[in-house]
């Protein structure tokens, strides 16, 4: 028996729940032999328990979960089996292991190594996570910084445009009146030439060689006075109307053909003057 | 959809004193489900290399149920590891399949969802909220790796050794329970 080398055996299957057990190496004192039996008893024991409660489980049908109510169900299930573990964990009180002082001498060494493992784990990970962790406020302070800078700049840019906007405006507004201006005075150019166009074809001059006619005839009269197109007389009243609005007269001379005074007058575009029959005026349309 | 034991016959544990029958410490079984073989050979092989005491023996299924011709041999399994291609939306509607052929009580922690190819954002298929609704639904932790990066493969390959320790119950105190019901506190931060 002495010896003989044992390697660490642990046994914690849940269904049992009975506190873990480690076989040791050991010296090859017979308080030692006695003490394995004894473990190795307690095992067998709990082997045979484990054995049981094994045969119990695989003997229970398999019942997969069903779609609809997968989660409800599940959940009901997971709540039933934290209750029983808990009220176990509850029952439970920390047993012995064994009264043999060089077994718990070695399991105490042993927990204390793992612990101290574990313990060195945790703080190297929590050393490297806070590395990381300010290396990431570093970054985020640069790019809070940058943003910053982004802003004002904006900021910046908007109070330049809005001045431009308003000088813009104004410009804009005077642009717009020039064209309207310009669009109006085109249109009224259009409708003079229009107008002139209309008089030339169906109001002309009298025929021309009727004066040649008399001037052949009577050398010694006075050249008659050049006839002045029915379309330049409305141009003088208009022009005389407008100019000089407190005096919109203008006197009938032989240059205006008789015959056109009088169908203006009859149409009612030109007026005479209330006291002096040789003036006329243009109407006042516009008032 | 076949079962493919993957064995790794690693350190034995020391034999007993005493002849006779006596307990040996039956391997940790873990079962990868996916639609994607060589991702879980390349995990499985990850999982082998990684310094363990305890004897596993892998079981690889493309997808549940198993074949039933077998049933009276299986072993009993501690540890389902759903793998889930984010580029693949089959593997996705493969898993949700499988899903419902598992028993209700291996969703008491000892399920768990491995989502790998989170390294391509560019290639996901599958939104994360699908992903999200399975942690919530099952109650399962979900573990996202990326298996392209030696690295990622062999922290998934320790993560995933972990839990199987635990839901195989060699960590005294701590429970498969117990322990998803953490893993579930600390991912929802």
């Amino acid at each position: 028996m002495a010896g003989i080398k044992m390697q660490s055996y642990s046994t914690g299957d849940e269904t049992a729940e009975e506190p873990p057990i480690s076989e040791t190496e050991e010296s090859t004192a017979s308080g030692a032999v006695d003490a394995r039996e004894e473990l190795l008893n307690e095992c067998e024991s709990i082997w045979s328990q484990m054995e049981e409660c094994q045969s119990k489980i695989t003997l229970k049908r398999a019942e997969p979960l069903t779609e609809s109510d997968a989660e409800i169900s599940l959940l009901m299930m997971r709540m039933k089996a934290l209750t029983v573990e808990f009220s176990q964990w509850q029952i439970r009180s920390p047993e012995l292991i064994s009264t043999n002082p060089e077994v718990l001498l070695t399991l105490g060494k042993e927990e204390l190594w793992k612990v101290k493992e574990d313990l060195e784990k945790v703080l190297l990970t929590a050393q490297l996570r806070n590395k990381k962790i300010k290396e990431d406020f570093h970054r985020e302070e640069q790019w809070h910084d940058e943003q910053k800078k982004i802003l004002n700049a904006l900021k910046e840019t908007e109070k330049k445009m809005e001045e431009d906007i308003e000088s813009h405006c104004q410009r804009r507004a005077f642009h717009k009146l020039k064209d309207e201006f310009f669009k109006v005075k085109a249109y009224k150019e259009e409708l003079l030439n229009a107008l002139g166009a209309f008089l030339e074809e169906h109001f002309p001059l009298p025929e021309k060689d009727v004066t040649a006619k008399k001037k052949k005839i009577k050398n010694s009269e006075e050249p008659a006075t050049q006839l002045i197109a029915l379309h330049e007389i409305l141009e003088n009243l208009i022009n005389t109307l407008f100019t000089t609005p407190h005096e919109p007269y203008i006197t009938v001379d032989d240059s205006l053909w008789p015959p056109y005074v009088e169908l203006l007058l009859r149409c009612g575009v030109a007026l005479r003057h209330p006291e002096d029959p040789n003036r006329i005026r243009l109407e006042a349309f516009h008032q | 959809a076949a079962s493919r034991p993957y064995a790794n016959e690693g350190p034995a544990p020391g034999g007993r004193a005493r002849g006779g029958a006596g307990p040996e410490r039956a391997p940790c079984r873990p079962q990868l489900v996916g639609a994607d073989g060589s991702a879980q050979q390349r995990l499985a092989e990850a999982v082998l290399r990684e310094p363990k005491e305890f004897k596993i023996s892998i079981h690889l299924a493309a997808s549940l149920p198993l074949p039933a011709e077998r049933d009276h041999l299986r072993p009993r399994i501690d540890l389902i590891v759903f793998i889930i291609d984010i580029k693949s939306k089959y593997s996705l509607k493969n898993v949700e399949a499988s899903l419902a052929h598992v028993d209700a009580s291996f969703f008491l922690g000892k399920v768990c969802f491995l989502v790998t190819g989170v390294g391509r954002v560019n290639n996901c298929s599958i939104e994360m909220n699908a992903i999200w609704k399975l942690r919530d639904t099952y109650c399962s932790p979900v573990l996202l790796c990326e298996l392209e990066s030696e690295k990622i493969q062999a922290t998934t390959a320790q993560r995933l050794l972990q839990m199987l320790q635990i839901c195989a119950g060699h960590v005294p105190g701590v429970s498969a329970l117990t322990f998803g019901s953490l893993m579930r506190s600390s991912a929802d931060d």
